[in-house]
């Protein structure tokens, strides 16, 4: 069992993807029910891997390598030389991205209800989205890892294309273009890695790189090794984004079906995370080290940058962008700080920030469905009429801005901490942002749930099912807020193994 | 009992709970629910009061979060100083839920507002509790959420929506500083907890300039919670919210809180002299500045919100000066003197429905509870001997004086005057006199009201004795833990009574010209009557600034960013019909490609060696 288990993980979205295949198109409910289902396989896994590692089963023991590629024949060096398995593997923090993953896929498939057109190759598409981003949390080796990437790319690219706002097409034209270019650089130093060292295994390339006793076919220079990083890093801080690579991911939020956004604001983002501390700070924990400082002062800058903007906005939509902007911030000098806090308060912010936008995106789109509007100047006063929505959207919007009790600020503090040990001059200054998430979050949220009324006797409060996000995700951000222990502690032996070998 | 406390807070927060899922069902009996679950945690606390008395304190923790080697943990304490906040605050919000159920009767959305006064209870008592300053700093803000749903509970008028943003936004600018503050004392002792960070004061670890710095960014905390200058605007506007919000919240407890933080911190402030000197000068000139403008307000909600302002200064000013037990001692008087103020205001406004002492006036035949209950606030507040607020006042003055510093002493002495006349001038304003604007049909509050008002009157009069020169300093003995003697000054005690008794006089003698000092044409009355154009100031500055800079980045956004991605794209474009214009079918120039691109590469291996290294 322990041997098929991942990969039944990964593929498990396939059998809604069947399931909806063998269905006609005009089938709207049940094309949508099926979509839903098709999420719960990968749900159930996880959570069984999850309810195992409570039991304190080793997550390593659920690794399957299977022969895959072989280059030429050079068994009489080494079996493994310019090979390439299909690999997969799971510790615990690959498994919190992987829940992450499955529970925003659950609830934005619930959030997809609300798509009025051409259900069947929506649901697909998703599906097939789950299956990309499911596999990068659990690729064992780059080239696995850039192959389920470009996955999530393709299928992400049509979702934003086909099922958005009025200038859809272009933002999925800006994704296209910048992420390719992400993508190209990322590919460059993959294929570049693999020429030189003979193998994309995470795990062997971080020995054979920074160990060093192993002879390569054709040595690396420093200067090269240096490049490879900053290419690898700046392919993430296109995904993350951070200024100034972001703007492409301003307009897929406003662009794109709210559904999508849940998913990408609340999981692909995170890919850009997940790839600068697995891969950049286990290949190139040197060369990290030495950028450290240029990761603080990008991370800070993009933290106000976001937060400036997000100050002016009028559309509801570009505010919760800007503020993916500004959180995104956090997570790169947490992770720039490269200390226990400073790297914990990445993590935390990662999945924080997945659930809290998740949720953010998750009331546009029942604001849309009532109001037809997300304008900050045409709403008003909605706690009159819609009280609990309003209730829900100011508990949202507290989370987003760090109140304690909810998982924001644990991660913000932390990162903050971090950041205090290693420049605190530049931390009082990031301190600046903290004032500035209240200022627009109140703002846009109060602009539209008190004062002036503006409404429609026809809309209703929220009601059935759209309770179930709400709550799921309320009950994610409190119980990181109340207690992060359970959090900390899936993440905190990768956290140690990752400061050993940057000797600190 | 004493190891089972942290259910106290619980109470309250399980209120919060049930009113906030099942609101509609308990309908006007929220008020009920609410009342009675902070009746069982004022039960519970008092308990714990009682046998606190002869126990030492108590503190029980249990990890919460691993950072690197230091372990945070979460739990409670109790010393005498969080015992006696527990029982004080548990309290004033059960009078303060039980007069709401008469004041707010009618309400459509009572439940919601019982379920908030929970919500805050619950946190304000965790605050107090706390063994660390990391779990006071989330209660801390957990607090202001509380007064900031509170303040903005009337959601459809543009003033509360303004005056709740305002609340929140500049408390979480002084709360940046106690982040600050405490984050450094983290990195410093790799600990929260009080009694690590103590010892590590105590031995001397940390270097003076950087304890300096860190108790006044603790101190810039208390500062933006409690309304003291430079960032008090808030203060008067939370009194948009419902009156018995503002005794709750903006006079008894959450604006105390702010003294609180710096006594719970007290050690850290006493090793820095320059550290104390900011905390006096602070609260005596924010006595001084808010007892002024109190002097011209019109609005009685706003005047009694400078007052407090004022009397918070008091208390800073005594921390200042060494006076540890002097401010403790205050914050107890002014808890019950000022909640019954305002809940006696909430009275007058319940039964004239406005707030303007311009159009009232003659009351006091009218609101038989109201007006005598009234006068024993005012009396108590303005220092009048034998009541609570005498005795309070006396110990703060004193100990300026022992610290010898005679600009703050003169600053605290002009303050008691104006404080004993701008209440004075409300008193007569709203009660004595004839009718200005004929009121019909005013009616004399219900009992579910006057009778917390009773409770506090008789607190407001009789809580002094636990401290005084007379019959022995209990609250010093019990919170400092020896037994200290108390100085008599009995000539500071007249100097406090004349000047008092001269405030008073103005007052009376304004009133008999019937004057409310509301219309002058000199530039210094413009001045104060505008609040000093604080306001203004941070409008034009703050607020303006931070606009342009928003607007300049949406400049750079638009044509920096936005145009390097252009530029991206536009290159990709041109590569894309480049390499189309290629495909053109022609053999030859296939080949050509071919071999141009071969030969490259040749040349390459052949300069670089091999691979690029």
């Amino acid at each position: 069992m322990n041997d098929y288990l991942l990969p039944l993980l990964v593929f498990s979205p396939v059998i809604g993807m069947i399931m909806i295949w063998l269905m006609p198109k005009t089938e709207e409910k049940t094309l949508k029910q099926f979509g839903w289902i098709g999420t719960l396989m990968p749900l159930l896994i996880s959570l069984f891997l999850y309810q195992q590692w409570l039991t304190g089963v080793s997550l390593s023991s659920y690794q399957i390598k299977w022969n895959w590629i072989q280059f030429g024949n050079l068994a009489m060096y080494d079996d493994t030389l310019y090979t390439i398995d299909f690999e997969l593997s799971l510790d615990g923090f690959s498994l919190v991205f992987i829940l992450l993953t499955t529970v925003l896929s659950m609830l934005a498939a619930l959030a997809s209800f609300y798509i009025k057109t051409e259900w069947k190759g929506y649901f697909l598409l998703f599906l097939l989205l789950e299956i990309g981003m499911l596999g990068v949390f659990m690729a064992d080796n780059l080239l696995l890892f850039f192959l389920f990437f470009e996955v999530t790319f393709v299928s992400l690219f049509f979702l934003i294309g086909r099922w958005g706002y009025v200038n859809k097409e272009k933002a999925a034209y800006h994704f296209l273009v910048y992420n390719g270019i992400g993508s190209v650089l990322l590919l460059f130093v993959i294929a570049t890695l693999f020429v030189r060292v003979g193998t994309t295994n995470i795990d062997a390339l971080t020995h054979i790189l920074n160990v060093g006793d192993v002879a390569l076919l054709a040595p690396i220079s420093p200067f090269l090794t240096d490049m490879l990083c900053i290419l690898l890093f700046i392919a993430f801080a296109i995904k993350l984004p951070v200024f100034p690579f972001h703007s492409w991911m301003v307009r897929v939020h406003r662009e794109a079906a709210p559904p999508v956004v849940m998913l990408h604001a609340g999981v692909l983002l995170k890919i850009g995370a997940y790839g600068m501390i697995r891969f950049g700070l286990g290949i190139f924990p040197e060369q990290v080290e030495k950028l450290a400082l240029l990761f603080m002062i990008v991370g800070v800058i993009s933290f106000l940058y976001g937060a400036f903007l997000a100050l002016v906005q009028t559309d509801l939509k570009l505010v919760w962008a800007y503020s993916s902007v500004s959180h995104m911030g956090i997570v790169f000098f947490g992770f720039g700080t490269l200390n226990d806090a400073g790297l914990q308060g990445a993590v935390f912010q990662a999945v924080s920030h997945g659930a809290i936008a998740a949720l953010l995106f998750f009331l546009i789109a029942l604001l849309y469905e009532r109001t037809g509007t997300t304008e900050l100047n045409e709403l008003g006063g909605l706690a009159e009429h819609l009280p609990i929505f309003s209730g829900v959207l100011l508990t949202a919007g507290l989370a987003a801005l760090g109140l304690p009790g909810m998982s924001g600020f644990i991660s913000e503090f932390m990162a903050f901490l971090g950041l205090f040990k290693e420049q605190m001059l530049l931390a009082i200054i990031a301190v600046i942002g903290l004032i500035l998430t209240a200022a627009y979050t109140l703002r846009a949220v109060l602009k539209i749930t008190f004062g002036k009324k503006t409404y429609s006797m026809t809309w209703r409060d929220v009601q059935g099912i759209e309770y179930v996000p709400i709550a799921i995700l309320f009950m994610v951000i409190v119980a990181i807020g109340v207690y992060p222990m359970w959090l900390g502690q899936l993440v905190q032996e990768d956290i140690t193994t990752w400061l050993l070998r940057i000797g600190g | 009992m004493v190891d089972n406390a942290w259910l106290i807070p619980l109470f309250p927060l399980a209120s919060f709970f049930l009113l906030l899922l099942f609101g509609k069902r308990f309908g006007s009996r929220s008020a009920e629910v609410g009342s009675l679950f902070t009746f069982v945690s004022f039960i519970c606390a008092a308990v714990v009061f009682t046998k606190s008395l002869h126990e030492s304190s108590y503190k029980q923790t249990f990890n919460w979060l691993t950072v690197g080697d230091a372990q945070i943990t979460v739990g409670f304490e109790l010393n005498p100083l969080n015992v006696l906040m527990l029982v004080l605050v548990s309290f004033i919000s059960f009078l303060v839920h039980m007069y709401s159920k008469g004041y707010m009767n009618g309400e459509k959305r009572i439940s919601i507002f019982y379920a908030y006064l929970g919500l805050f209870t619950f946190a304000m008592l965790a605050l107090v509790m706390s063994p660390n300053l990391l779990q006071l700093y989330i209660f801390w803000e957990l607090v202001g959420l509380g007064s900031f749903l509170l303040i903005g509970f009337y959601f459809h008028k543009q003033e509360a929506k303004r005056a709740a943003k305002k609340a929140f936004i500049m408390t979480r600018i002084g709360d940046m500083g106690l982040l600050i503050g405490m984050i450094l004392l983290f990195w410093q002792t790799r600990s929260f907890e009080y009694s690590v960070i103590f010892q590590a004061v105590e031995a001397g670890d940390i270097s003076q300039s950087l304890l300096t710095f860190i108790a006044i960014m603790i101190f810039v905390g208390a500062v933006g919670k409690s309304g003291q200058f430079p960032l008090h605007t808030w203060l008067p506007d939370a009194m948009e919210g419902p009156t018995p919000v503002s005794a709750l919240i903006h006079a008894a407890t959450m604006v105390a809180a702010g003294v609180y933080l710096v006594a719970a911190t007290y050690p850290l402030f006493q090793a820095s002299e320059v550290a104390l000197l900011v905390v006096a000068v602070t609260g005596g000139l924010t006595a001084l500045f808010a007892a002024s403008i109190a002097v011209v307000q019109t609005d009685v909600k706003r005047v009694l919100a400078y007052s407090t302002m004022s009397q918070l200064g008091f208390m800073f000013l005594a921390l200042g000066t060494a006076g540890y037990v002097a401010a403790v001692f205050h914050l107890v008087t002014h808890a019950f003197f000022k909640a019954l103020l305002f809940l006696a205001a909430g009275s007058v406004i319940h039964a004239v429905h406005t707030q303007n002492i311009e159009k009232m006036g003659g009351l006091w035949k009218k609101l038989r509870w109201t007006g005598p209950l009234f006068l024993i606030g005012t009396l108590a507040i303005s220092g009048v001997p034998l009541l609570s607020g005498f005795f309070s006042k006396e110990e703060i003055l004193l100990s300026v004086w022992d610290n010898g510093n005679y600009f703050l002493f003169t600053l605290a002495l002009l303050t008691s005057l104006l404080t004993a006349f701008y209440m004075f001038r409300l008193f007569f304003s709203i009660f004595g006199g004839e009718e200005k604007t004929p009121i019909h049909a005013v009616k004399e509050s219900p009992m579910i009201m006057w009778l917390p008002m009773i409770i506090l009157a008789v607190f407001s009069i009789g809580i002094g004795y636990v401290q005084t020169p007379w019959f022995g300093t209990f609250l010093g003995d019990w919170l400092t833990n020896e037994n200290s003697h108390h100085e008599f000054s009995l000539w500071l005690m007249l100097i406090a009574t004349i000047v008092s008794g001269i405030g008073i006089g103005i007052a009376y003698i304004l009133h008999r010209k019937s004057s409310l000092l509301t219309e002058g044409e000199s530039s210094a009355y413009r001045v104060v009557a505008n609040k000093y154009y604080i306001d203004e100031l941070y409008e034009r500055t703050m607020i303006v600034s931070t606009k342009a800079v928003s607007r300049s980045l949406v400049y750079i956004e638009r044509y920096v960013i936005d145009g390097f991605l252009l530029v991206v794209i536009r290159i990709t474009r041109m590569f894309a019909k480049k390499a189309t214009k290629l495909q053109s079918g022609q053999v030859q120039q296939y080949g050509a490609i071919a071999f141009l691109s071969l030969a490259v590469l040749v040349v390459v291996y052949l300069v670089a060696g091999g691979y690029l290294r």
